[in-house]
């Protein structure tokens, strides 16, 4: 594990990972000064909870996506990668460890983000608390499981084509998933489309893991008989991914 | 023969290049445990040679067999300009290492503490042949594929590593590949590419002053 030991140790040294640990963590709290919760208290704990869902999502696709391309690219261009390569790890398996050491600094985004919602914004009714404690666990898993396979594309893509290539790919994939596929079914009603309809069916929808619209109105969790169904729709994207990851990763750049 | 030792073998009709053959070997070539020159003059094949024997590129035609753990340290390394020195040594080398790894690094009046990024290319050549010597693996053969190790790096810091290599124990076996900076340079054994040809030259006094005239 040194590559794993190594791209932690240096994103670490980067401590670029602050802004995100600040825009999660604090950001929510200042923000409702800028906001109409300061006017009427009752929006301000479902705006809290936006807010930290919406800067988890906004860390994990420009931080976590950049500096995954970021490593990608390095590990290719800076021989490292070879290195590597010559002393027995694969380039699966570097493709894995950078991978492991990125998500290890995304991995907390989710967690704090449904602990800040839990200790922070819980609703007083205990029925209710229960429905907010089940959906934030429930985003947390779907955060993860979104998020996690486009930092190995990211990677992969910016191993063989370049940093800002690897981090639009995963960054324009995520956020038309989580917003471009709504509209895409809106124009694919309008015009009667059947080739839009296909591609809709066909696109992710990351939409489906974003948390912010059953918060702020309180729709209540995914029910448990339809969150494993949710679950294994993304576990099969991530397969996918995963595969076209580790085709298209090299460990050292074309000579 | 220790079934540990180290050892590379060049079959005659080995040709390396990219698509095209560069260079090839015309008789069978033999490396054990010990230091190994290479020269050629600039884009003759030398980093061509190292990166098809540490299987990072495949040879033109013919084969050869590597027995030993294998590191190729290319010339272009390089890490994250944050992370500091002692970082490096901290994610790179097994912890029983580290006390040598920075005890030869203050002989080489490296500071550690220091970013990579800030070092000189001298200071960060000394960095990457501490990372590769300290990862020699003592339990079995080891094949050291070093490329320019010694650009940058001054008189006093290459003398170090070069008493390391020829004191040092454990089964090791370095092809290095340099441009010599002075004559009496002793080139003992020394892997040659001259036109298209590899060949393998040996003599105990052996200099960079008698090498260098085969290389026109």
């Amino acid at each position: 594990m040194r590559l794993y030991r190594l791209t932690t140790a240096t994103l670490f040294r980067r401590k670029s990972w602050v802004i995100c640990a600040f825009a999660v963590g604090v950001l929510p709290f200042l923000l409702q000064y800028i906001s109409s919760g300061t006017e009427n208290p009752s929006l301000l704990k479902p705006a809290i909870a936006q807010a930290t869902w919406g800067m988890a999502l906004l860390s994990a696709i420009f931080w976590g996506f950049f500096t995954a391309a970021k490593q990608g690219e390095n590990n290719a261009r800076s021989g490292i990668g070879e290195y590597f390569l010559t002393t027995g790890v694969s380039a699966g398996r570097q493709l894995f460890e950078l991978w492991l050491s990125v998500t290890t600094f995304l991995a907390p985004l989710p967690l704090v983000a449904a602990g800040i919602c839990i200790l922070c914004t819980s609703p007083a009714q205990p029925d209710e608390r229960a429905m907010w404690l089940a959906t934030n666990i429930q985003y947390a898993v779907l955060f993860l499981l979104v998020m996690a396979p486009l930092v190995a594309l990211a990677i992969a893509v910016a191993s063989r084509f370049g940093g800002i290539t690897g981090f639009l790919a995963s960054a324009s994939l995520a956020i038309y998933g989580l917003y471009g596929v709504g509209y895409l079914k809106l124009l694919a009603n309008l015009e009667s489309n059947s080739l839009l309809k296909w591609v809709w069916a066909g696109s992710p929808h990351y939409h489906f893991a974003d948390p912010t619209e059953r918060l702020r109105y309180k729709l209540g969790a995914i029910a448990w008989d339809k969150f494993p169904l949710l679950v294994a729709y993304f576990a099969g994207i991530m397969l996918v991914h995963a595969a076209i990851s580790r085709l298209v990763f090299r460990a050292r750049a074309s000579a | 023969m220790n079934p540990q030792s180290p050892q590379l073998k060049l079959q005659a009709g080995l040709a390396i290049g990219y698509r095209q053959a560069l260079a090839s070997a015309s008789e069978d070539i033999s490396l054990e445990k010990g230091t190994h020159f290479l020269i050629a003059r600039n884009g003759r094949g030398k980093t061509t040679l190292l990166r098809t024997l540490a299987r990072t590129l495949k040879q033109v035609a013919g084969s050869f067999e590597a027995r030993g753990k294998i590191q190729y340290l290319p010339e272009d390394l390089r890490f994250d300009p944050e992370i500091t020195v002692s970082g490096i040594f901290r994610a790179m080398l097994p912890a029983a290492r580290l006390a040598a790894a920075n005890d030869l690094a203050a002989s080489l009046d490296l500071d550690v503490r220091k970013a990579y990024g800030k070092l000189s290319t001298g200071n960060r050549r000394k960095a990457h042949l501490i990372v590769a010597e300290q990862s020699i693996d003592p339990e079995r053969g080891n094949i050291l594929l070093l490329d320019e190790p010694f650009s940058g790096l001054d008189a006093y810091a290459r003398e170090i590593f070069e008493n390391i290599w020829s004191n040092g124990s454990g089964e090791v076996l370095r092809l290095v590949s340099c441009h010599p900076d002075y004559d009496s340079m002793g080139m003992p054994s020394a892997l040659v590419i001259q036109g298209e040809g590899i060949r393998h030259t040996v003599g105990q006094h052996q200099t960079w002053s008698e090498l260098k005239h085969q290389l026109n």
